[in-house]
This record gives C-alpha cells, sequence and structure tokens, in this order.
C-alpha cells in the first residue's frame, strides 16, 4: 500500500513536472534572448488559466478547446509588454528591470481580482474525471495530456531552435547579438518575437495545468517561484536540464506530501533544490 | 561604386569621425589605415549603418543610402566581417555559414555560396560539423568571412583580418583576400599592419583622430611621410 501511494506520487509528479519544465522553458528562451528574467512569468500562467476560465462560463469551452483562442491573445499580449514596457528599459539595470516585471505582475494580479473576485474558483475539464489503471497505479487523465504534450512542445521547440532560419537567427542572438545583425537578423524583432513565443507556452502550460486545480488570483507568485527553481535548477539555457529539473521539482513536491507534514512536505522542492545549488551550482547538466 | 561625402559621424553626439571623404570602386581592394582609435572601425560601422550619420551623405550605386537601416544594407551587399571574428560559438561550422545566408537576397544562393566557400576555404569543408567555438583563431576567421560571403557581399568590409593570427594564417588570409579580388569582389580593408596592406591594396587612406590624414596609390601613401606621423601620432 504504502509502495504503491509511493508510485502513485511519483507518477504524478513526473506528469506535472514536465508542465513545469514547459514553464521554464518559456523562461529559459527570454533568458537566453534578452537577458531578461521575468518575474511576472507566474501571473501570465495565472492570466492564462483566468482566460481558459472566464471562456468557460460564457461558452462553456473545455479548457483544452479554450487553448485556440488563449494562445494567439497571449502571444500578443507578450508582444505588447515586450515591446511597448521592457524594451525600454531592457539592457539597463538589472534591478529595474526586476521591478519593471514584479509591477506587471502585480497588475495582472489585481486584474484579475477585480475582474472575477479573489475566491478560488475552478475550470472543469471533461477529461478531468478520466482515469488509467496501469497496475496498481491510478493515473489521471489530465496529467497524462500534460505530460504528453508538454515534451511534444519541448521536442518541437527544440528542433525549430536547431533546424529552422528563424530558430537558427533566436540561437544567434542568444550567442553573439551584434554578430547577428552585421548578418541582417532583426535583433529587436527577435527579442519581441521570442518573448511573445514564450508566452504564448505559458497560455498552452496554464491550460495543462488547469483541469483539478482551484484558481485564484494571488497564484502567479507560486508558478514564478517554481519555474525559477526549475530554470536554475536546469542551468537557465539547456533544454534538456530544463525539462529534467521540471521533473525533479514535480516529483519531490509529489512525494514530499507523503511522508512529511503537509506543510514541511511543500518545503521539500526548495530544500532540493538549496541541496543541488550546493553541490552542483552549475545546473543538473552540464556541457564543454 | 560605395561613396562616403563629407560624413561626420560619433556615439551619443560626440563626433568621431569628422568630414570624411572616402571612396570605393567597383573591384576595388582599398585599405583603411590608422592607429588604435583614428576612428577606422567606426567608419565601416558607419557603413553598415550602426553608427548614425551627423552630417554628410552616404552614396552605395548612386543612392542615397544615410537613412537605410542597417538590415537593409546587408541585403544591398554592404557585409562587414567584424573586428574579433565573433562567429557564433555553439553553432557548426555549417550553422554559421547558413546563418550568413540569413537575409532575404542571400537566402535562395546559399547552396552555391556554400560551395564558393568550401571551395576557398577546403579546411572548413572538413569541419562542418564542428562547433565553431571550438576552432583556432585562424579557422574562425575563415569562418567570419565565409558567413560574410555567405551573407551575398557585394562590397565585403574586413575589419582587422590579421588581428591575433600566427604569421602563417596571416599569410593564408591575405592570400585569400587576394583570391577574392582577383574574382572581382570589391573589398575594403581595415588594418593596423602598414606593410602588409600597402603590398595587397590598390588604394589606401590613413585615417587620423578622425581625419583623412593621407589618401592615394598605395605605394605612394606607403612612402608619405604624413602616414608615419599620423602613426606615431605626431
Amino acid at each position: 500500500m504504502r509502495w504503491t501511494n509511493f508510485s502513485r506520487r511519483s507518477c504524478r509528479g513526473f506528469f506535472v513536472g514536465s508542465a513545469y519544465g514547459l514553464l521554464a522553458l518559456g523562461m529559459g528562451l527570454v533568458y537566453g534572448v534578452s537577458g531578461i528574467v521575468n518575474f511576472a512569468h507566474g501571473d501570465f500562467v495565472s492570466l492564462g488559466m483566468y482566460l481558459c476560465f472566464a471562456l468557460f462560463t460564457a461558452f462553456a469551452l473545455d479548457p483544452y478547446v479554450s487553448v485556440i483562442f488563449t494562445v494567439p491573445i497571449m502571444i500578443a499580449l507578450g508582444a505588447l509588454v515586450y515591446r511597448f514596457l521592457i524594451k525600454p528599459i531592457a539592457g539597463r539595470q538589472l534591478l529595474m528591470v526586476i521591478q519593471l516585471t514584479l509591477g506587471v505582475a502585480l497588475l495582472i494580479q489585481n486584474g484579475l481580482m477585480m475582474a472575477f473576485g479573489g475566491q478560488p474558483t475552478r475550470a472543469p475539464s471533461m477529461i478531468e474525471s478520466k482515469l488509467f489503471l496501469v497496475g496498481d497505479v491510478v493515473i489521471r487523465g489530465a496529467h497524462l495530456v500534460a505530460c504528453i504534450v508538454s515534451f511534444a512542445l519541448a521536442i518541437l521547440l527544440y528542433v525549430m531552435l536547431q533546424s529552422t532560419d528563424t530558430g537558427r537567427a533566436i540561437r544567434a542572438v542568444q550567442q553573439e547579438p551584434r554578430a547577428a545583425a552585421l548578418m541582417g537578423v532583426d535583433v529587436g524583432r527577435v527579442q519581441v518575437m521570442t518573448f511573445a513565443i514564450g508566452v504564448g507556452l505559458l497560455a498552452i502550460a496554464a491550460a495543462l495545468l488547469l483541469p483539478g486545480l482551484p484558481i485564484q488570483p494571488t497564484q502567479g507568485l507560486r508558478f514564478t517561484v517554481i519555474t525559477l527553481l526549475v530554470f536554475v535548477l536546469g542551468g537557465m539555457t539547456n533544454f534538456v536540464a530544463i525539462m529534467l529539473g521540471g521533473i525533479v521539482i514535480g516529483v519531490a513536491e509529489a512525494i514530499g506530501t507523503i511522508y512529511m507534514t503537509h506543510t514541511l512536505g511543500q518545503l521539500l522542492p526548495y530544500l532540493i533544490f538549496v541541496a543541488i545549488m550546493l553541490f552542483r551550482p552549475q545546473g543538473l547538466v552540464w556541457r564543454s | 561604386m560605395l561613396e562616403m561625402q563629407g560624413v561626420t559621424a560619433g556615439y551619443e553626439g560626440v563626433p568621431v569621425l569628422r568630414d570624411v571623404s572616402v571612396n570605393v570602386g567597383r573591384g576595388e581592394l582599398v585599405g583603411l589605415l590608422g592607429a588604435n582609435n583614428a576612428g577606422k572601425s567606426t567608419l565601416i560601422n558607419v557603413i553598415s549603418g550602426i553608427v548614425p550619420i551627423m552630417s554628410g551623405r552616404l552614396m552605395f550605386d548612386g543612392e542615397d543610402i544615410s537613412r537605410v537601416g542597417a538590415q537593409r544594407r546587408v541585403e544591398l551587399g554592404l557585409v562587414q566581417v567584424p573586428e574579433g571574428r565573433h562567429v557564433f560559438p555553439q553553432m557548426s561550422v555549417r550553422e554559421n555559414l547558413l546563418l550568413g545566408g540569413y537575409n532575404r537576397k542571400a537566402r535562395p544562393e546559399r547552396g552555391a555560396n556554400m560551395d564558393h566557400v568550401v571551395s576557398l576555404f577546403p579546411r572548413l569543408g572538413e569541419r562542418l560539423g564542428q562547433l565553431a567555438g571550438t576552432l583556432s583563431g585562424g579557422e574562425q576567421q575563415m569562418v567570419a568571412i565565409g558567413r560574410g560571403l555567405m551573407a551575398g557581399a557585394r562590397v565585403l568590409m574586413l575589419d582587422e583580418p590579421s588581428l591575433g593570427l600566427s604569421p602563417l594564417f596571416v599569410q593564408f588570409i591575405f592570400e585569400i583576400i587576394d583570391k577574392l579580388h582577383a574574382e572581382g569582389m570589391t573589398i575594403l580593408l581595415v588594418e593596423q599592419n602598414l606593410s602588409l596592406t600597402v603590398r595587397h591594396a590598390d588604394r589606401c587612406y590613413v585615417l587620423e583622430r578622425g581625419v583623412v590624414a593621407v589618401e592615394g596609390a598605395s605605394a605612394t601613401v606607403a612612402d608619405d611621410p604624413r602616414t608615419r606621423a599620423a602613426y606615431l601620432g605626431m
């Protein structure tokens, strides 16, 4: 019984962790190209979730279907935020950028509070109650979908970066922005585009994490912190390591609550994070 | 082909170049000489559209391109190979070259340009899959020049291509420059190395603290006492 519980939790952690990995990929992409750590990251996830919620209440749309609308909306929003808020101060003091993105976070949080009220709510999906049995392990349909879509997107993103002109341009801007500009790459456009893609990814991650999860306007910071953990754990720009980091944090979070009291269990991801940072400060996977 | 007419330009309102006129004819190999901080790099950055012009004009193929954006200038064929090479270290040689051909005009010709680059630098052909960051300085310079050719350069601007290279590689790079020149490429060569440049270039300009101190055929520039004065800052 104990063992079943452990494997069930691990599975759940693995699945949810892959979605955390996706959250952190968005952050890694933006950081690589613009050197910006976006502290409103989790609040964009929140926003994505509430957009799904709004579409559910208005048209009874399933969150998975809402993605068709939320992704373009969030991409457009990401482009606007980057172009008009972040770009003017990018490259200045790090603290200014942090303050600005924290400001955006508060703006989203309070905007959601105004529009939807402060009480927790839910946007159910029809797949939510679907369960699969593999051996003794019960797997929730929504978690399985989250995992498959996250990995598929990670692979898609990787292939895009590796073998398309746009992907190469993104990597060129990461590595040598000046030389990229001399080769005719519009560096500013690439930065807006990656930020928009990053926020668009969050819209998808939001829908993946939504089923079964009660949402409230103030939850954003929790997602930001999880994303930061995964992002740093993954060595910031290494894709494989970021996905791996997501899984480590997801599993730690899921297992923590079995063996320890609830509050202490929730600390486990942070303890693991501190331990890894102490002994492997370069991140989980290193590169020559 | 390329004509800079009385250009004053610099950074944040402080002029580095003052009333500079330089012209490069089609198929010419023109040397741009001068000591450190004479304004050589600023001059080619003005041509690349990275440093704005305060006054004067920049003409290319008879058209005023003073206000044309940096990206568009690459498409027109004004391509700079930057000082210090600046290859993309985490990309393979092949990807570096492909990125060189990123601009709209050059993209359809990437295959042919790649063949040309590999024939000029057989050594790169052997290392297409290797990460550019792991190459020697000389090989990186080959990648940087190759990348410029991939961009469909009509005027190739080389900023200190010999910088930090072993004598053997310097010789090799200059042989390549001669070869490109013989193929009819227009080249603007920025160098500190006076004797090497005057041996290869058709004409030279010597910059001194932001103004053209000496200009003319390479041999006369080399013999002009003002050239030496410009280098020594006298």
